[in-house]
């Protein structure tokens, strides 16, 4: 089986936001409003007193394999496929956000009717949504389907996303989850997410 | 988990239950209807084209992906190319949304005319077809009989490295001395000349590329958008750099992109860089951390050199002006060739090793007499890291850790870093960067600074002429290094280059100005020194007002990039000027002050008049632009503007032909012939065809291939791959192999270049022969007030590239960039300043403040972004907001524009701007 | 890994579904209490078509609430789908549709017989000339016939409403504030007491027939009984998400440092109504105002209690 999943190494991620374009063209994204983004980089600065860092830090869905935005969907749009990828049908959902509320990674992007249109006049004869959905990352399935990875992996200047499939273990990623580097946010709420972030800071003393 | 009960995947499920599905689909009609519309949807027909980015002179290799639909053909998608090993498949944000720029609803879709009545400053104009354009162009041309001279061209990068071939002949054919290319002032000459002068490379937009892929220790000085926000192709190396586990070290007084990649962040009193490097190459030299083989070899260390009864320092040579060392270990001195990579054979062929250092005392014809290296090491004794922690706020123990981490590190690379400008000390601070590359020895080396395989190419052709006694044909094409430099120079500062006998108006004002005493700039090449001068007037060429009435401005915006903003508005719209013609795809806020608006097609739209060499990467390859898509618009291909300028300005356009051929060796005839056959079938671009049609052809010959096989390659592929770098290096490593492109061919730690100006009457300390102190001058007045501690409101200013945004581009306006610089609008657009001196002044995040220059008085507005991640006595600010025309919908009137802040002060070298040279007043709104 | 976090209030579910929780809980229990007062306690059919009416009209609101907001309100045909039920088993959305709509027809089918002996529907031509069809004849006598099968139909998926909208916000994994067993069972009590202030204002306002006073004494207990369960429940929760996670704790602070919460809701819409009844259960009111005085307040006690819920439920977003 193929379990798909990303690593982010903090380390060489340097918030240039190339992901963030790069999602925003390759998934059509409501782009006009600055809040719908299926993957946004924080900067942020983090530490304490003098001892502080600037940190840039990815986030996307985190294809949960037990995600609770598709447990709650009463329609079937989220749903989870076989190689480990939530995605959602905009075909089914309504729109009820039950999925933004059950997110516990703020993974959820609202696309309206107004966006639709919008997006017909933005993106032109190309645009390839029809309906409104509570929108999110893909792991864009469909080039991963054709081999390719995604679109904000196959860009970051930093390298610093790197996506593979668990299940092989001789993926450098699975490799990396196995050792225990790569380490999913927030495990507790028992969500077991499919994205691992490397630890960019070491604190002195 | 609690919230999960067991159940079917949905997969299963539809698999299994038949009857589940059926009937969800009998009672979804809705659902069913779009799906039905889906399948239909998937016709759509995807093609790939190869292109080059056009957002930076990093000059990306992309792919670009279109699809047609409903006979609708769009650019769907950007990547970095894949072939490509410049940036390895990757592009930054502002490559992935470029196509953004073609589809961006505010471009300038039609030629447009000023509306009769309206100022310059308004942004008020009417469409009108092309040869209405043209016609008024040449009617005013006419009416207010604007000279040749009278004109002055204006470019930015895009014009330099895309269109120079095109552009410095069109200037000779119209017999135009008069050239403002805008990253000279800011970031070539003030920044890379600093460089070249030690390695010898110059080039519009920097040759060198350093391998961060195999070093084990990088130093980076006043330097972030070139790595980390972002450069791809040096990003992507360094990435790799620090994955294995090199040392980082950033100097930097705010927590940069790059410095937050940094293992150690070194927040540095702005202006104050000069001080730390000197005191570092002070420790590497004296105690030794430095590959003496290599210095020995291939700089110009062991020349002997003196100091002449004024006091000058200068290089001892025979009567025909060659060095002379002295022989390791033996009282001998040596003769070496003028010109040569290799300073262990002689003039008589002789090998030998020459001394670094002479025995003490030594003297020769009752001279002192003592190496470069000597003189050097003797300019740096008072520069202690106790001297520069003074100086710099960085304690003394961690100059000299760092110096020593860096000197005992191998292989490591200090970064030759890339916008100049700033302070009147930054030619010198990126001279000693690059002096102290050279004392690792890492210059075209493995983990070192590697130039281009477009350099190597290059030199090694220029070597080959020189060897063999030919002139060089088309310089443009094939000249390196400083020879390159020194070419453009002399081509637009001698007046005997052109039959009205004028050089530039530049060099005019500079003679000027150093005839009376004044301060004068010794090498303004293409700056803007002198040109608020032409237009009023106050330039005089053999008595006679040197005027400048007529802009042609082409992919530059100087009201937003140049210092202070008044400056080019009140140029621009002075009534001495009669004629301003703009080039651009966009309205930026120099748009705002033309009479002419000519709409140039966007890089996804067009092909391009040429092959060009692959920007810096370390491997020799081609590439070229192929149009993804038809122009959307009434647009034109910049070539062929100058070629219908040429028309109008002198008629001259065989003479146009000549010149293209002179400097870049495409040949006129076989040109003028496809010109003419492409003006039967097609109306515009037919020039631009012309030109790329012979330089395929020329190539080809070249290649010994055809130029199908070319086409073939480039279309499959994007690049044409010639040599890999390792065969590259083994080949033509400088100066391994091949002498460096500088006057000597050695690596010059004494500059030859500043000798001649210091000849010249240029005696300042900017113009040492050797690396020197140069203090910046912060504030104006009293030694007493410069000492004093910064007042309670004071604060120095420091500004950077922002990571979504080129220089003060109009790719602010860029929807998909626009949002992103939206979504971190406090970071991106607001002030940084520290919360323990935000707190003294009760200002608070998201404050509105005040910020006033105290030494011009210059005012502007912003917003606080208070942050830790800066030093607390700088102020930050990303400098590519403020746009002011309105026509930018997306982007004016956000954020803060350095240039409302920044006076006109200019270093004597090139004129490069000290944009940071004074302190700013902060009070909360 | 080490990050930081930032507590948040979401603004996705606002208001609005605190009123489509709040109908629907109360709509929903009121049309359980009345059936089964009609079915086993005393047959009224003015109670019937109080609660009928009100259960339906709430839900209808609610659900309308809900509607209003959906991005594609055509693909709400998804839910309506009784079949979502086999494909989507484990949304409570799903299960909570279909729980009204089946309360829905459940209830007003069960009221039918009594609507068609009323007569102020009658006064409506168009109902009369619905109810006067002979097909809803027909189904009146076969309801006549299965009264206490399609009674407790309709209340199963009453009460099952009323649970939903506390299992609902029970789903939300990473709102420590909702995702808690406490919340379904306080949702359902709550939906119930405030059934029960419901019918004591409709029975002391409009119903003044005394032959419902022993109803009426019976709605006051259980409501006291209800009240005091309630704030059982809540001391449990205070008491469990104190010394929970830090974004429990948030929420805690955000309801505990609310007037609208401590005072509003905890003080007048639970504590006053408890000994306004207490007292009315123990010694008996003379006037009838103290007790509508406490229905009223735990009427507007059971809507604080959703919209503060919903506005204090803290997320935690690391970086
Ligand atoms: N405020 C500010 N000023 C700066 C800098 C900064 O960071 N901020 N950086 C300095 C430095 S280092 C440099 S190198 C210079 C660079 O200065 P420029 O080379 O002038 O830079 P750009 O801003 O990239 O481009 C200028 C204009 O080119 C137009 N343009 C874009 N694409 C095309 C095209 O295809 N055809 C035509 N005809 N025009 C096009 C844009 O719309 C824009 O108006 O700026 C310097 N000045
Ligand atoms: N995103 C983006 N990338 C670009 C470009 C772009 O426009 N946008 N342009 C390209 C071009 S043409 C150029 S020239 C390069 C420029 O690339 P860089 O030379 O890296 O230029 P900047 O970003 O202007 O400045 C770098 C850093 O200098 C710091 N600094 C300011 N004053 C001082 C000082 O006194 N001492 C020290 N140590 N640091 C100081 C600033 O805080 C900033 O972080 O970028 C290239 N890449
Ligand atoms: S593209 Fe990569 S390096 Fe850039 S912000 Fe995204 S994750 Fe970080
Ligand atoms: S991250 Fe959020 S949206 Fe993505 S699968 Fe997990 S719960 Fe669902
Ligand atoms: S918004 Fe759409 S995807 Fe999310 S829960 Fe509702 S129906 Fe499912
Ligand atoms: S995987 Fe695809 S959809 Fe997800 S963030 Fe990356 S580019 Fe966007
Ligand atoms: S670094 Fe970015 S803007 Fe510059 S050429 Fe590459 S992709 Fe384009
Ligand atoms: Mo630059």
């Amino acid at each position: 089986m193929t379990h798909y999943a990303m690593v982010i190494d903090l380390n060489t991620c340097v918030g240039c936001n190339a992901c963030m374009a790069a999602c925003a063209m390759e998934n059509q994204t409501p782009v006009w409003d600055k809040n719908k983004w299926r993957t946004y980089v924080h900067d942020k600065e983090i530490g304490l007193g003098s001892d502080v860092h600037r940190r840039f830090f990815p986030r996307l869905c985190n294809h949960c394999d037990n995600p609770p935005c598709m447990t709650v969907c009463p329609t079937g749009a989220t749903y989870k496929k076989p190689n480990g990828i939530v995605m959602v049908d905009q075909d089914l959902c309504m729109g009820c956000r039950a999925c933004a509320m059950a997110c516990p990674y703020q993974a959820r992007v609202e696309v309206s009717w107004a966006d639709v249109k919008e997006g017909r006049a933005f993106y032109g004869s190309d645009y390839r949504r029809r309906r409104p959905s509570v929108d999110k990352c893909s792991f864009c399935d469909h080039r991963v389907e054709q081999g390719l990875k995604p679109a904000c992996v196959e860009t970051c200047v930093g390298s610093a996303r790197l996506f593979g499939d668990l299940d092989d273990p001789e993926d450098p990623i699975a490799q990396m989850v196995a050792s225990g580097v790569a380490r999913p946010l927030m495990p507790h709420i028992g969500t077991r997410p499919n994205v691992y972030y490397i630890d960019d800071i070491r604190w002195r003393g | 988990m609690a919230w999960s009960i067991p159940r079917l995947s949905r997969r299963a499920f539809l698999k299994t239950t038949g009857l589940g599905a059926a009937g969800l689909t009998l009672l979804s009609p809705a659902t069913q209807l779009v799906k039905d519309a889906a399948a239909e949807e998937e016709e759509a027909k995807e093609e790939i084209y190869y292109s080059i980015c056009n957002f930076c002179s990093s000059l990306c290799n992309l792919r670009v992906t279109t699809r047609t639909h409903k006979g609708k053909k769009r650019v769907v998608k950007l990547d970095g190319n894949p072939y490509s090993t410049l940036n390895r498949g990757k592009i930054c944000a502002r490559g992935q949304a470029g196509l953004r720029q073609t589809y961006d609803t505010d471009r300038i879709k039609t030629p447009m005319i000023r509306v009769k009545g309206r100022k310059r400053g308004d942004y008020a104009f009417r469409p009108a077809s092309w040869e209405e354009a043209y016609d008024y162009i040449a009617k005013k041309v006419q009416a207010a009989r604007i000279k040749p001279w009278e004109w002055t061209m204006v470019g930015g990068w895009t014009s330099c490295v895309f269109y120079m071939n095109w552009a410095v002949p069109f200037a000779m054919a119209n017999e135009i001395p008069n050239i403002v290319a805008s990253p000279m002032q800011h970031c070539v000459t003030t920044g890379h000349l600093g460089t070249d002068m030690v390695t010898g490379n110059f080039n519009i937009h920097d040759e060198v590329l350093p391998d961060f892929d195999n070093a084990k220790y990088i130093l980076l000085v006043a330097n972030n958008a070139s790595i980390g926000a972002v450069s791809t192709c040096r990003m992507v190396r360094f990435a790799q750099g620090r994955k294995k586990g090199a040392k980082i070290v950033a100097l930097d007084p705010r927590r940069s992109e790059t410095a937050a990649k940094a293992d150690e962040w070194i927040p540095i009193k702005p202006g104050t860089d000069l001080a730390f490097l000197l005191a570092m190459m002070r420790i590497l030299m004296s105690d030794g951390l430095y590959d003496g083989d290599f210095l020995c070899r291939h700089t110009n260390m062991p020349f002997l050199a003196y100091r002449d009864e004024a006091g000058e320092l200068r290089l001892l040579s025979d009567a025909e002006g060659r060095p002379q060392v002295l022989v390791e270990g033996a009282a001998q001195v040596r003769v070496l060739p003028k010109f040569t990579n290799d300073n262990q054979r002689d003039i008589e062929g002789h090998t030998f090793t020459p001394a670094l250092t002479t025995p003490k005392g030594f003297s020769l014809d009752g001279r002192a007499v003592m190496t470069v290296f000597e003189a050097q090491l003797q300019e740096l004794a008072p520069y202690t890291p106790e001297w520069a922690a003074e100086i710099t706020g960085i304690p003394a123990q961690d100059i000299r850790r760092i110096a020593y981490e860096f000197g005992t590190t191998r292989p490591a690379i200090i970064d030759p870093g890339w916008h100049g400008a700033r302070f009147g000390n930054v030619m010198m601070l990126r001279r000693v960067q690059a002096m102290i590359q050279a004392l690792t020895g890492g210059i075209d080396r493995v983990g070192g600074w590697i130039n281009s395989g477009e350099v190597h190419h290059k030199a090694a052709h220029m070597y080959e002429a020189m060897e063999h006694g030919y002139e060089m044909g088309s310089p443009l094409a094939s000249l390196a290094g400083m020879a390159f430099a020194k070419m453009v120079i002399n081509a637009l500062s001698k007046g005997e280059n052109f039959s009205h006998g004028r050089p530039g108006w530049t060099w005019a004002w500079n003679a000027q100005e150093q005839a009376a005493g004044r301060f004068n700039v010794a090498l303004p090449v293409m700056t803007d020194s002198g040109l608020k001068e032409s237009v009023e007037g106050r330039v005089k060429f053999k008595g006679e007002p040197y005027l400048t009435r007529a802009f042609l401005i082409n992919a530059s915006n100087p009201v937003r990039h140049y210092y202070p903003d008044t400056r080019w508005k009140e140029t621009l719209a002075h009534e001495n000027v009669e004629l301003v013609v703009l080039i651009d795809v966009l309205p930026s806020d120099t748009a705002l002050y033309a009479d002419v608006i000519l709409p140039n097609t966007t890089y996804l739209e067009r092909d391009e008049p040429t092959l060009y060499g692959n920007g810096v990467n370390h491997d020799l390859a081609l590439t070229t632009r192929y149009a993804a898509i038809p122009p959307l618009y009434d647009t034109e291909e910049a070539a062929d503007i100058l070629l219908k300028m040429t028309e109008i300005i002198s008629g001259n356009t065989d003479t146009f032909h000549d010149w293209v051929e002179k400097l870049t060796g495409l040949r006129a005839e076989p040109i003028k012939a496809a010109l003419a056959r492409n003006r039967q079938k097609m109306k515009k671009g037919a020039y631009q065809q012309a030109c790329r049609e012979v330089a395929f052809a020329q190539t080809a010959d070249r290649l010994g291939v055809t130029p199908q096989h070319i086409d073939e390659v480039l279309r499959a592929k994007g690049v044409y791959h010639e040599m890999d770098r390792d065969t590259v290096l083994a080949r033509y490593a400088m100066p391994a192999k091949l002498p460096v492109p500088t006057e000597s061919g050695r690596i010059e730690f004494y500059s030859s270049l500043m000798c001649q100006l210091r000849d010249g009457g240029h005696t300042e300390p900017n113009f040492s022969v050797l690396a020197t102190y140069i203090p910046v001058k912060l504030r104006s007045g009293s030694p007493q007030e410069v000492a004093a501690p910064l007042a309670k409101d004071e604060f120095y200013f420091t500004y950077g590239k922002t990571p979504t945004v080129s220089h003060g581009s109009t790719n602010s306006n860029n929807p998909v960039l626009a949002a992103i610089n939206e979504f971190k609008t406090d970071v991106y657009k607001g002030v940084w300043i520290h919360p323990s001196r935000a707190q003294a002044l009760g200002i608070r995040m998201g404050d509105r403040i005040q910020i006033t220059n105290t030494q011009s008085g210059q005012q502007t507005t912003g917003h606080a972004y208070v942050t830790r991640l800066i030093h607390p006595d700088v102020l930050f600010v990303y400098s590519s907001f403020g746009v002011e025309n309105k026509a930018l919908s997306r982007t004016h009137g956000e954020g803060t524009a350095t240039s409302k802040l920044i006076p006109y002060q200019v270093e004597p070298v090139v004129a490069g701007f000290r944009s940071q040279e004074f302190t700013v007043r902060v009070t909360r709104l | 890994m080490d990050v930081n976090m930032t507590y948040t209030t979401q603004e996705i579910w606002t208001w609005w579904l605190a009123i489509y929780l709040y109908f629907g809980g109360l709509g929903a229990a009121t049309l359980a209490v009345t059936f089964l007062t009609d079915m086993y306690l005393k047959p009224d059919r003015g109670l019937v078509i109080w609660g009928a009416g009100a259960g339906v009209v709430l839900l209808a609101l609610g659900s309308l609430m809900l509607f209003g907001h959906l991005l594609d309100k055509f693909a709400v045909i998804n839910v309506l789908n009784p079949l979502v039920l086999f494909h989507k088993p484990d949304a409570w959305i799903a299960w909570g549709t279909q729980f009204i709509i089946w309360m829905m027809v459940w209830g007003i089918l069960y009221a039918l017989p009594y609507v068609r002996e009323t007569d102020f529907p009658r006064k409506v031509p168009f109902i009369r000339g619905l109810i006067d069809q002979p097909f809803v004849i027909g189904i009146a006598h076969l309801v006549k016939r299965f009264r206490r099968a399609v009674g407790w139909l309709a209340v199963v998926n009453g009460v099952g409403v009323a649970v939903y909208t506390g299992l609902l916000l029970q789903s939300f994994p990473a709102v420590p504030l909702w995702h808690n067993p406490a919340v379904p069972l306080l949702f359902t009590i709550s939906a119930f007491s405030t059934a029960m202030a419901f019918l004591l204002v409709v029975m002391y306002t409009l119903m003044h027939d005394q032959a419902h006073e022993h109803v009426r004494v019976l709605y006051e207990r259980i409501d006291l009984v209800l009240i005091a369960a309630e704030l059982v429940v809540l001391f449990s929760l205070y008491q469990y998400l104190k010394n929970g996670s830090e974004s429990a704790v948030r929420s805690l602070e955000l309801l505990w440092n609310d007037y609208g919460w401590v005072v509003g809701f905890i003080g007048f819409g639970l504590i006053a109504p408890f000994f306004l009844e207490l007292k009315g259960v123990i010694q008996g009111w003379r006037s009838r105002v103290p007790i509508l005085t406490a229905s009223v307040l735990v009427l507007i006690g059971g809507y604080l209690l959703r919209h503060y819920f919903m506005y204090a439920g803290v997320y935690a977003y690391p970086w």
